[in-house]
């Protein structure tokens, strides 16, 4: 017996489904669809249930994918309650799809969550009189802090067929076909009319206040300054706290202090066989690389990432993001909201390229990942970048960041003209300006860390087992001495920096530290440096994101990308270390 | 009815019918005789408005010229009474039905640019396009306009939404952008920010032109 869960999108479905069903859950992909259907297992009125969560949607009517998986889910003999998740603050809508659903007849509950942010809009719901009408169960929840989920369990536990008061739910027919618009008309006047008198509405003055700070992040006058700031505010909280004081903490302190020589300690004193001991603690070894890699260095930089992120996304930020880019993004191909994977890859490139999946063509979502693997650095690199920059003069960190400006918007526009495919209209819901709470935040950074060390780590640990594969057999010096006649005459750089690209391939961070380190050392000059650290932004991703672009888009495209990615890198900064040389020390420009 | 008037039902049931890839002789005959009361086949065919052969009947360019006619009429006034007069359906179909055969070109154009020249029937079948929607004469300022038009700070009824053009439309709809929906304008720039009720929506221009609205006072 299953129970099926239905909603509009961002309604908070996923939340409600977690708690109803715990954590033994199985995705798994309806069978010739692409929709991913989630499915766990709950216990109502002593009885076993199977619970589907079926992919958000507005209305029944079979248009798209979503829509068709979730009417077949709704329509098979064995779904035996039907629990409808809506939005409080946005009731009518909800109430269009609650029409449809009574109208199959099945045992139906309704769940208004987001409880707290229609009272927060002075929205007020007469809950039992809506009961009393639709006759149905209805219960007030607010899932992220679990309010109201035991009520909601007691409701399906007693659930029956609903018996609504009939006269409200006549509904035109005509033979009118199910997407016409006249239907779509006569459940409007009926969901109006089902609302009189149970919403009341007071304007808080919080209210206004929202809706000023909405406006001013969506205008290119207010909100491009204000992007601005925030970027800045990034840099300060992601780069310079975690990615330096944490990281160094972490990194020297913990693991360099404690943990890192305990193992070796451990593997020198229990452990004979020299391999053995080269793969846990040695140049590569799983524990003293992959680990505090994983751990010490990647670890804090994205935790203060996805929090800040969190604010962002909590605080009803990021779609007004896209409005302001959407013109941007419609040059090359894509629209406003590529903007939040763009955004997310400052962060992991792993997890953005996952998110790449919320844009609606496969076109958008190969350009996005072409883009996030050529010109997004994630913040494993950024900081160190920014340091190595800022340390020979301001305009060198400047001409680095129009130069990728330059490489992301050029690149992406021809792309977009080989790219087959079509690109989608912007169509985007803004949610309320609103105050983020800690709580909602560090329930989403958790569950993001949680995917974090189930996905990343381990593809750190496997990238770590390669790398020592390749040089226990001395493939890693080939491979060098390989690509060290392209890195120093065509780029102009000194032989030791062979080393960092090919690193950088494991260890973002390591590429760039490398760098750092020569750079430090007086081994590169300013043109050398600011080529090298272009290169290495352009060069391709970390091998988590590298895996994670092969499932998302297919072993072919992925590979085609890091090919295309991979030549480009090099090519580019041969043409700008030749480009710099003549303008600087044939015409003379101080452009560094 | 007049005899002019006969002609012009009669080959719009022809046309009708071959909207729905319908040619029989047979079943169109019968259509005939049920919506003027008389056969009308053989007279049609003397007078050179149809060609028939082998149980199929097709419009010839003298009578595809007045069957595009009236069918354009028709539609526009249909369109005109459930849009702008607010009629329900059952008025609109029998006024309708009577408005078709007496608008003149000039009218039939003036109320063409009134409605912004609408594509589509409220029963969803194409307008056939005239000579005025070619050229999209604003002389008469529209009563009905694509969002496009509108600037920040209006308010605006939804009139229609042209569904048929763009799949993604039908996203619109389940955001609360169907006819009959009140809204109002945020901003136009970089992109349209519109209210539906408790809904901001962002939309992009080129689905700002196919949403078309009647202005309203703030």
């Amino acid at each position: 017996m299953n129970i099926a869960l239905v909603g509009n999108p961002n309604v908070g479905k996923s939340v409600i489904f977690n708690a109803l069903t715990g954590s033994y859950v199985t995705v798994s992909n309806y069978p010739g669809t692409t929709v991913d259907v989630s499915k766990g297992p709950g216990r109502f009125g002593g009885q076993k249930y199977t619970i589907i969560d079926t992919p958000g949607v507005n209305s029944l009517v079979p248009r798209s994918e979503d829509e068709k998986v979730t009417k077949e889910i709704l329509s098979r003999p064995d779904t035996a309650i039907m629990v409808q998740v809506a939005d409080s603050k946005n009731l009518k809508r909800s109430l269009l799809l609650t029409l449809e659903l009574i109208e199959l007849g099945r045992p139906l509950v309704l769940a208004l969550n987001m409880s707290d942010e229609a009272k927060e809009r002075g929205i007020a719901i007469d809950v039992k009189k809506l009961s009393d009408r639709l006759g149905i169960n209805i219960v007030e929840t607010i899932a992220v802090t679990g309010d109201g989920i035991t009520k909601l369990k007691e409701a399906i536990a007693r659930t029956k067929a609903p018996s609504p008061a009939v006269e409200y739910l006549k509904t035109e027919r005509e033979g009118a076909r199910p997407d016409s618009i006249s239907l779509a008309r006569a459940r409007e006047k009926v969901a109006a009319a089902l609302l009189k008198d149970i919403l009341t509405f007071s304007k808080p003055l919080k209210k206004d206040i929202a809706e000023a700070i909405g406006r001013i992040t969506t205008r290119p006058l207010t909100g491009v300054p204000i992007l601005m700031g925030i970027m800045v505010l990034m840099y300060f909280f992601v780069g310079k706290f975690a990615a330096g004081t944490m990281v160094d903490f972490f990194e020297n302190a913990v693991f360099g202090k404690f943990i890192n020589p305990f193992f070796v300690s451990v593997a020198d004193n229990y452990i004979s066989m020299k391999l053995l001991r080269d793969f846990l603690i040695g140049d590569y070894g799983v524990l003293t690389m992959a680990l505090t890699y994983a751990f010490a260095i990647i670890f804090p930089i994205v935790t203060a990432f996805f929090i800040f992120f969190g604010f962002l996304e909590d605080s009803g930020y990021l779609p007004r993001l896209s409005v302001l880019s959407d013109a941007v993004f419609k040059t090359i191909g894509l629209n406003g909201r590529a903007i939040l994977p763009m955004i997310l890859g400052l962060g992991c490139g792993t997890m953005a390229t996952l998110t790449a999946r919320i844009l609606d063509t496969k076109k958008e979502r190969i350009l996005v990942s072409i883009l996030l693997t050529l010109a997004i650095p994630c913040s494993a690199q950024l900081g160190i970048i920014l340091g190595i920059l800022g340390s020979i003069s301001a305009k060198a960190l400047v001409l680095w960041l129009v130069i990728m400006l330059s490489v992301l918007m050029g690149v992406g526009f021809v792309a977009s003209k080989v790219v087959p495919g079509a690109r989608s209209p912007f169509i985007q819901e803004i949610p309320p300006v609103r105050m983020p709470q800690i709580k909602n935040i560090l329930v989403k950074t958790f569950a993001r860390l949680k995917w974090y060390l189930r996905e990343a780590v381990p593809l750190f640990v496997l990238g770590t087992i390669l790398l020592f594969v390749l040089d226990a057999v001395g493939a890693l010096n080939a491979i060098e001495r390989l690509v060290s006649p392209v890195v120093v005459h065509l780029l102009g750089l000194p032989e030791k920096a062979t080393e960092a690209f090919i690193i950088g391939f494991l260890r973002r961070d390591y590429g760039a530290a490398g760098l750092y380190a020569l750079s430090r050392s007086g081994l590169l000059d300013g043109i050398q440096t600011l080529v090298s650290v272009v290169v290495v932004t352009l060069f391709v991703p970390c091998v988590a994101q590298f895996f994670v672009t092969i499932k998302e888009r297919g072993v072919k495209t992925a590979c085609l990308i890091g090919g295309f990615v991979f030549v480009f890198a090099f090519l580019f900064g041969g043409a700008l270390n030749f480009a710099l040389r003549y303008c600087i020390d044939t015409l003379k420009i101080p452009l560094i | 009815m007049d005899a002019r008037h006969k002609i012009e039902e009669a080959l719009s049931v022809v046309w009708d019918e071959r909207e729905k890839n319908n040619d029989s002789a047979a079943d169109v005959r019968q259509k005939i005789k049920d919506k003027i009361g008389e056969e009308m086949v053989e007279s049609l065919i003397a007078d050179g408005y149809i060609a028939s052969g082998a149980d199929r009947i097709q419009l010839t360019a003298k009578g595809e010229a007045v069957a595009r006619d009236v069918t354009r009429r028709q539609r526009l006034a249909e369109r005109l009474l459930i849009d702008v007069l607010e009629l329900n359906r059952n008025e609109m179909d029998s006024s309708a039905c009577a408005l078709e055969h007496i608008l003149s070109k000039e009218v039939e154009e003036s109320i063409c640019t009134l409605l912004g020249h609408p594509k589509e029937c409220p029963h969803g079948l194409p307008i056939p396009a005239g000579s005025c929607c070619a050229k999209a004469r604003d002389y008469l300022e529209s009563v009905v306009v694509p969002l496009s038009k509108l600037s920040a700070g209006e308010a605006a009824q939804i009139v229609y939404v042209l569904t048929r053009e763009h799949p993604q439309l039908h996203k619109l709809m389940s955001f609360g952008v169907t006819p009959g929906a009140k809204i109002s304008v945020h901003q136009v720039f970089p992109a349209f920010v519109i209210q539906v009720e408790e809904t901001q929506l962002a939309l992009e221009s080129e689905i700002a032109k196919e949403i078309f609205v009647k202005r309203i006072k703030n």
